[in-house]
């Protein structure tokens, strides 16, 4: 029930400005490194910063009207977010622009944006304001039918662009939004291991067709790779695991140790989906993403391609040293040996030019501002506004923590950007539209 | 904050719930910072090192090596330089237009390959043409516009002015193999360099190879220059002043070349530094033609050219070997020099016959006789009486089986034998007809030439032993003495001037009135000791090993000729060259001063 209805002025004092501060500081630190990635052309570093300037003023008017909109109404605009963010995906299958084989963008002449960005927001506001209301349902199988299929519709959507690295978000959102709100720990277990298969048996036939040449010493691993290869000694591997699943529950019924039947016939179910689901996973994943994926466990499979970014990036991140190269001085980044140094490796450009000190203190600014969202979930005044905030601060943390791990060789290179700071409009547009829906929430923590 | 009290136990949950969130997160990100301090901190000297040497290429030029001058001020090696096109792609691009090959050709009036192969990596450079003479370098010059990427460099070759006489000793140059440079990692050797084998060259490679300079560009990942830093001159190797004297070199070259086989090995010392003044291992060879075709014939060749024989070849001693078996009788078992023994051509131990070399024999005689005549059978009783033990005490005392420690690479230890070896080598107990021959310096005894010189320039000095040398100093090119060689005493070999008298005494004879006659010379009173050393590999090695002037020794000389036949007839004649040369030379130099 929203409690006022008009926009009182005196919230404006109640504005996290911390959260502010930390938002804009991240953005300011972003110009810094946009300009200086522009690889020693002064007109492409131009027209990023101008990009980035306009994003950044668009995103603005966007973060002043969230902060004003009390965010309590989008809990009853649920289905209409929800509807209206899949239709800003089928938009852009039908009219979008194509970028590098992703049909993911509106073309605006000087500026394109990339709705997913938007939708990403969006799908986290109806779906807190579904689990809110279901909120004591969360025993039943429905309840968990109806979010995988929300997310299933996205996911859907965004990947008929195709858009990998985007559908990567959704996963920990709604997985801890779904830890949180009291779901047994044991379904997400069985969700993940569906999700891990549907993914893992891919990779792990592009990691066995790029390894195997190495591997032709006839040892036992070698000889189990090799086996595996065979689509019927697969089905023979997970119909024995299957079988050792029921095999165990047996037993421990047999010791009186009373376990749910659900529980096995969940887990194994998970298990031969995913196992079913890995084949169109596969197919839709493209090559270069599989290679990519499976390189970062050992860059060295193939140094001059898909392991190029990574030993790139860490060497640039190491030069780095304490004190940094200097601005406009970082060798990696100036003479073109980082790739993708103003979008997703922009890191390693703060790195490597500001050194130790400087990327320590953006990592910092990231801790902060996630915080500042975690605690702003744990005051806030309704349980929607906790589950949005809640989602939020864990989209924030996932981008950050895959984008940084990634750029340190510790993830596979994925198309995650860096939140305030890579290059991209669309990306700093919604994130400012986060902040401002997040300030939304801590303004109005004390109304009754 | 309404939730919080109205659905207090929701709330509860939820809170528990984003507690385990909140940690898991401040987790990742500690994580994270360890990370990011394990790799610029901890790693970030090596991430820094990797990231420069991938934007940095050098583009060497090479430096000439330093000269090498002989005692007495002649050049033995220098460097000449001629001018070489080379393709370096300074201006971004990979490979030369066809226009700026059609123009080359032009100018140099012959075909101009420009072959890049598999393994060409951006930085280097890639000979176009070399040999080009000044007009055609300047010609070049000026169509800089139309030979783009087109560089004339000065390379300096190496020339070795009297090559054969002082092959062994200066060495040669070649271009460094992949084993050689994964040996001497480390020590600043690139691919491509130039590297000294044998002699000199190799073991002052360091002080001659000087310093390589050339250009050190940045450039971008796709390998286009940035900028340049800057060209850094080459600086020329150091010069070394080695102790030998070319005359003399060139005199013991000759006469070993014109003796019986023409193989074999001949060294001077200065007795009194233990200063190489000659060594000379022939037949030489023509280091010029190190790196061409031509050198193929040395590698194949029978007679072993490129074996320096004075320090790597091993001999047996044959007779000089005596000089030891004197020298412990002496001391040893105090033989009394006038007793007379009666040599009948043979020696009977057991139910074999050991031959003396003067198959009639040589009736009776003392020690100094049998020494100047060489008698075998005389000691062999000398041998037996003394034994194995002492003789090998002896032998070891005279520094045989370890090395001199000279400058020159390659040196052998020669071997001496004993009891224990010959029991676990070849599984047979010692018998008295091993310590007869032994006695004599046969068996499995063996030396270098360069050790025979050493020993008989120790006996010359009464026993001090001299470390040879035969780089005195070396300069670097501002003038600056960066090595100098120290007078060193190697060792002292202690035996009572009653031995070194009887045993000087005995070495004159051998010169005046026995087996050494032939290298007498008015006026100089030379003392030696022949050896003809058996060997089941071909005839016998000649040696002679001998110093002069006998009262005040200056130099000591060995000289063995490979398979050469009897030492007095073939290895005495060389010697007395030798040491004619080197009177007549100071006598010259008295005259002129």
């Amino acid at each position: 029930m929203i409690r006022d209805k008009n926009f009182n002025w005196r919230l404006i004092y109640r504005v996290n400005f911390w959260l502010i501060f930390l938002a804009v500081g991240l953005t300011l630190i972003g110009f810094i490194a946009i300009y200086s990635a522009g690889n020693n052309n002064y007109e492409i570093s131009f027209k990023y910063l101008l990009v980035q300037f306009l994003a950044f003023g668009i995103g603005l008017l966007g973060f002043v009207l969230l902060v004003g909109f009390n965010y309590q109404y989008y809990k009853y605009l649920d289905k209409i977010i929800y509807i209206l963010s899949a239709a800003l995906l089928i938009f852009v299958l039908i009219f979008g622009s194509s970028k590098r084989g992703t049909k993911g963008w509106f073309d605006f002449g000087f500026i394109s944006f990339q709705p997913v960005e938007i939708a990403k927001i969006m799908f986290i506001l109806s779906l807190a304001s579904f689990l809110d209301r279901k909120s004591k349902d969360t025993e039943k199988v429905s309840f968990l039918v109806s979010v995988f299929a929300m997310l299933a519709g996205h996911l859907f959507l965004i990947m008929a662009q195709p858009d990998f690295s985007s559908t990567l978000s959704y996963f920990p959102v709604t997985l801890t939004l779904l830890f949180v709100i009291g779901v047994e720990p044991f379904y997400l277990l069985c969700a993940i291991i569906l999700g891990a298969l549907a993914v893992g048996i891919p990779l792990l036939k592009t990691f066995l067709s790029i390894q195997l040449p190495l591997l032709q010493d006839k040892t036992f691993l070698a000889n189990l790779m090799i086996s595996l290869k065979n689509f019927w000694t697969c089905i023979c591997v997970v119909v024995g695991i299957l079988f050792l699943i029921v095999g165990g529950w047996c037993f421990l019924w047999k010791l009186k140790i009373k376990i749910a039947l659900i529980y096995p016939v969940i887990l194994c179910a998970s298990i031969l989906l995913g196992c079913i689901a890995s084949l169109p996973v596969g197919k839709s994943l493209k090559g270069y993403q599989q290679k990519r994926l499976v390189v970062f466990l050992n860059p060295k499979i193939d140094p001059r391609g898909s392991g190029y970014n990574i030993i790139q990036s860490k060497i640039a991140i190491g030069s780095g040293k304490f004190i940094g190269k200097g601005f406009k001085k970082g060798t990696q980044t100036q003479l073109g040996f980082l790739p993708e140094q103003h979008t997703d490796f922009i890191f390693s450009v703060i790195a490597e030019e500001g050194g130790w000190f400087i990327a320590q203190l953006t990592l910092l600014f990231y801790f902060f501002f996630i915080w500042h969202a975690f605690a702003i979930a744990r005051e806030a005044h309704d349980r929607y506004g906790s589950l949005v905030a809640t989602g939020f601060a864990v989209m924030f943390a996932f981008y950050v923590v895959i984008n940084i791990s990634m750029v340190m060789g510790m993830m596979p290179v994925t198309g995650i950007p860096l939140p305030f700071i890579s290059y991209g409009g669309s990306s700093i547009f919604s994130s400012l539209c986060v902040v401002g829906i997040l300030c939304s929430i801590n303004m109005r923590k004390y109304t009754h | 904050m309404v939730w919080q009290k109205e659905d207090r136990f929701s709330y509860e949950t939820f809170i528990g719930k984003h507690k385990k969130v909140c940690v898991l997160f401040i987790a990742l990100f500690i994580c994270l910072s360890t990370r990011l301090f394990y790799l610029q901190i901890i790693r970030g000297g090596r991430y820094r090192g990797i990231s420069e040497q991938q934007r940095i290429h050098n583009a060497y030029e090479r430096a000439p090596r330093g000269v090498i001058y002989s005692a007495d001020g002649n050049v033995l090696v220098e460097n000449k330089f001629a001018y070489v096109a080379l393709f370096y792609p300074f201006k971004q691009r990979r490979t030369l237009s066809a226009k700026s090959i059609k123009e080359l050709s032009k100018i140099l009036g012959k075909d101009v390959e420009f072959i890049i192969n598999k393994c060409y990596k951006y930085g280097r450079f890639v000979k176009l043409a070399d040999n080009l003479t000044s007009e055609e370098m300047l010609k070049i010059r000026e169509k800089k516009l139309d030979l783009e990427g087109v560089s004339v460099l000065k390379e300096s070759r190496r020339v070795y002015y009297h090559s054969e006489a002082t092959s062994h000793m200066t060495g040669y140059t070649g271009e460094i193999r992949a084993d050689e440079l994964e040996e001497l990692l480390g020590r600043g050797y690139k691919m491509g360099d130039c590297i000294g084998r044998g002699g000199i060259e190799q073991f002052y490679d360091e002080y001659l190879r000087g310093r390589d300079g050339g250009w050190q560009i940045e450039v971008n990942a796709l390998g286009w220059q940035i900028k340049d830093f800057r060209y850094v001159q080459p600086e020329i190797g150091a010069s070394v002043y080695s102790t030998v004297d070319l005359e003399l070199q060139k005199v013991a070259y000759e006469a070993l070349k014109d003796s019986s086989t023409g193989r074999g090995a001949a060294i001077v010392l200065d007795t009194r530094t233990g200063a190489v003044k000659t060594l000379v291992s022939c037949p030489g060879f023509d280091a010029n033609k190190a790196g061409t075709k031509d050198f193929g014939k040395y590698l194949k060749d029978k007679e072993l050219s490129l074996f320096n024989r004075a320090v790597q070849a091993l001999y047996p001693p044959g007779s000089v070997f005596k000089i030891i078996t004197f020298a412990a009788a002496v001391e040893i078992i105090d033989i009394d020099p006038e007793k007379t023994v009666q040599c009948k051509g043979s020696f009977k131990l057991g139910d074999r016959y050991y031959s003396c070399w003067q198959k009639l024999g040589h009736d009776r005689l003392n020690l100094i006789s049998a020494m100047a005549l060489s008698c075998n059978v005389y000691f062999y009783q000398l041998g037996l009486k003394l034994g194995i033990r002492n003789l090998e005490r002896y032998a070891r005392k005279f520094y045989l089986g370890q090395r001199t420690k000279i400058d020159l690479p390659g040196e052998k230890k020669g071997f001496i034998p004993n009891r224990e070896w010959k029991k676990s080598k070849l599984k047979m107990r010692w018998l008295h007809g091993d310590t007869v021959i032994f006695s004599i310096g046969q068996g499995a005894l063996w030396v270098t030439p360069l050790q025979m010189a050493c020993l008989i320039s120790a006996v010359a000095n009464k026993g001090v032993c001299r470390k040879p040398y035969i780089v005195d100093r070396i300069v670097d090119f501002n003038g600056g003495e960066i090595y100098s060689h120290k007078l060193e005493s190697e060792g002292r070999i202690d035996l009572s001037d009653k031995t070194w008298t009887l045993l000087h005494e005995a070495l004159l004879e051998v010169v005046e009135s026995g087996t050494g006659t032939r290298s007498k010379i008015v006026g100089i009173k030379i003392a030696g000791k022949t050896g003809t050393a058996q060997n089941s590999h071909g005839d016998n090695h000649a040696w002679f090993v001998s110093y002069a002037p006998v009262d005040n020794p200056e130099i000591a000389v060995a000289v063995i000729i490979e398979n050469g036949g009897g030492g007095g007839q073939n290895a005495v004649p060389v010697s007395r060259k030798i040491y004619e040369a080197y009177f007549n030379m100071k006598s010259g130099k008295r005259l002129r001063q």
